[in-house]
């Protein structure tokens, strides 16, 4: 897995950004649960082959966690949400969800296997990867979908990047350091990654960085600046 | 160098994070601009050799605007920016520069083509990439920071090279060296790796759902009567308290 402390740098950026003042202490402490939850599919790994990067990092339970907050809180005439939590706890809630899909989920997208995106809807690994540019040779050029048209019978393939599926698939983690389906004599050794590249130690200094500045700021204008 | 996209949408996030009451569109533009800044030294390196990621990657400009900006704020007894652009301009002037280090510095010198963190008065690109990690069998594992590396650096970090030896390659610039090179084949990258599109989606989705239009208050004349009283009651909208 991209490391739980890198989802959690990320995390903190982006719900800082969505809730602003908002953002407390125990709005930072419901967004570290979510952010550490979705990674207890390591343990059930243990007993379902495939199941990290795939119980916990489908976009199905956000996807529906959505809808029913949506349905509830807009679309229904009394809403069970409301009539418990805040207004600023259901925008907590959102922010979280926010940050589960694009700080957790997307990032793992793009590492290693990727995620099981739509189990239990489908069951395919997808990994993202590719770059976009502008090249005065070719033009725009993307690569992180192919998309191609056999010119004989214009079927169309589109190829985003599947891994597997539950079956041949192992994101090898903590609990789990190797692939079970291998058979190895070496000793285990269990990687627990804080941050394994120099873009994610970048993740990890930014989200420490806005926690620390926003305890260094003022609340709001003193001098009635406005 | 970063993509300059991506630049712009860790700007666009600290801009989001950190401006608080000061944030509107006018403020998220500064930001976003002070996170871009630096790559323009790309441009500069058509007319000083080696100067991408140097000139205005340095810590000298940042430091120095940093020092000026808290003696203005904090020390002096009247602030001239706090007087001109009010308390909304001092927290603009503040996390601009943040978005300069962090947003517009940062993704270049960790993983990224490197910065030449001390120039002019040292030449090295630094480089901070690597791992840290703890592992059953070799404990905590960092290859982040090297004392005694090889190399022209005196920072603890990677040393890539001088400006005499290391040239980047620019949109703006292809070849990392002075003078125009009108033929050369000159790419743009938007998104370099699959993180950076994550980062740049990211940023799209938070300034589109911070931006949206109130659904409560003063469009409540057209909408109440429609969205009933679910509207008053808001869903966290409700406008700042200032002062």
């Amino acid at each position: 897995m991209v490391s739980t402390v890198v989802h959690a740098g990320f995390a903190v950026l982006l719900a800082a950004g969505l809730l602003d003042d908002r953002f407390d202490r125990r709005a930072l402490a419901l967004l570290l649960v979510v952010v550490v939850v979705p990674e207890a599919d390591t343990f059930l790994g243990l007993f379902m082959p495939g199941a990290h990067r795939t119980v916990g990092h489908t976009l199905v339970i956000p996807g529906v966690a959505a809808l029913l907050l949506y349905y509830d809180t807009r679309v229904r005439e009394r809403s069970v949400v409301r009539d418990r939590l805040s207004a600023r706890w259901i925008a907590v809630a959102w922010a979280a969800l926010f940050a589960h899909v694009f700080a957790h989920v997307a990032l793992d997208w793009v590492h290693l296997d990727g995620v099981n995106y739509l189990w239990p809807l489908r069951d395919q690994f997808l990994r993202l990867d590719g770059a976009v540019l502008f090249s005065t040779a070719d033009g725009f050029v993307q690569t992180f979908v192919d998309l191609r048209i056999d010119p004989a019978t214009g079927a169309r393939t589109v190829d985003a990047g599947p891994t597997g599926t539950t079956e041949t698939v192992h994101v090898n983690n903590p609990v789990e350091p190797r692939d079970p389906d291998e058979a190895t004599e070496e000793p285990v050794n269990r990687i627990f990654p804080v941050a394994n590249a120099g873009w994610r130690l970048h993740l990890v200094g930014t989200g420490l960085f806005v926690l620390a500045a926003r305890r260094l700021q003022s609340r709001g204008p003193r001098d009635g600046g406005e | 160098m970063a993509p300059t996209l991506v630049t712009a949408a860790f700007g666009a996030l600290l801009a989001a994070a950190l401006l608080g009451a000061a944030f509107d569109r006018r403020s998220v533009a500064v930001v976003v601009a002070a996170a871009v800044l630096p790559d323009l030294d790309a441009v500069a390196s058509l007319v000083v050799p080696g100067a991408t990621n140097a000139l205005l990657h340095a810590v000298w400009l940042p430091v120095a605007a940093g020092v000026v900006l808290y003696w203005d704020t904090e020390r002096r007894g009247v602030s001239r920016l706090r007087e001109r652009a009010g308390w909304r301009g001092v927290r603009t002037a503040w996390v601009a520069l943040a978005a300069f280090l962090v947003a517009g510095v940062g993704p270049d010198l960790l993983g990224g083509a490197g910065v030449n963190l001390l120039y002019p008065l040292h030449d090295a690109y630094y480089l901070v990439d690597g791992g840290l990690l703890f592992s059953t069998r070799d404990g905590v594992v960092q290859t982040f920071v090297t004392v005694g590396a090889q190399g022209p650096g005196i920072l603890p970090f990677e040393a890539l090279g001088t400006t005499e030896s290391y040239a980047i390659p620019t949109f703006a610039n292809p070849d990392g060296r002075p003078g125009l090179s009108l033929g050369a084949e000159r790419e743009l990258h938007l998104v370099r790796t699959g993180w950076q599109l994550v980062v740049v989606a990211a940023a799209a989705a938070l300034l589109t759902v911070r931006f949206r239009p109130a659904r409560s208050g003063r469009t409540a004349g057209s909408e109440a009567d429609a969205d009933g009283e679910r509207s008053v009651a808001g869903d966290g909208d409700e406008p700042r308290v200032v002062g």
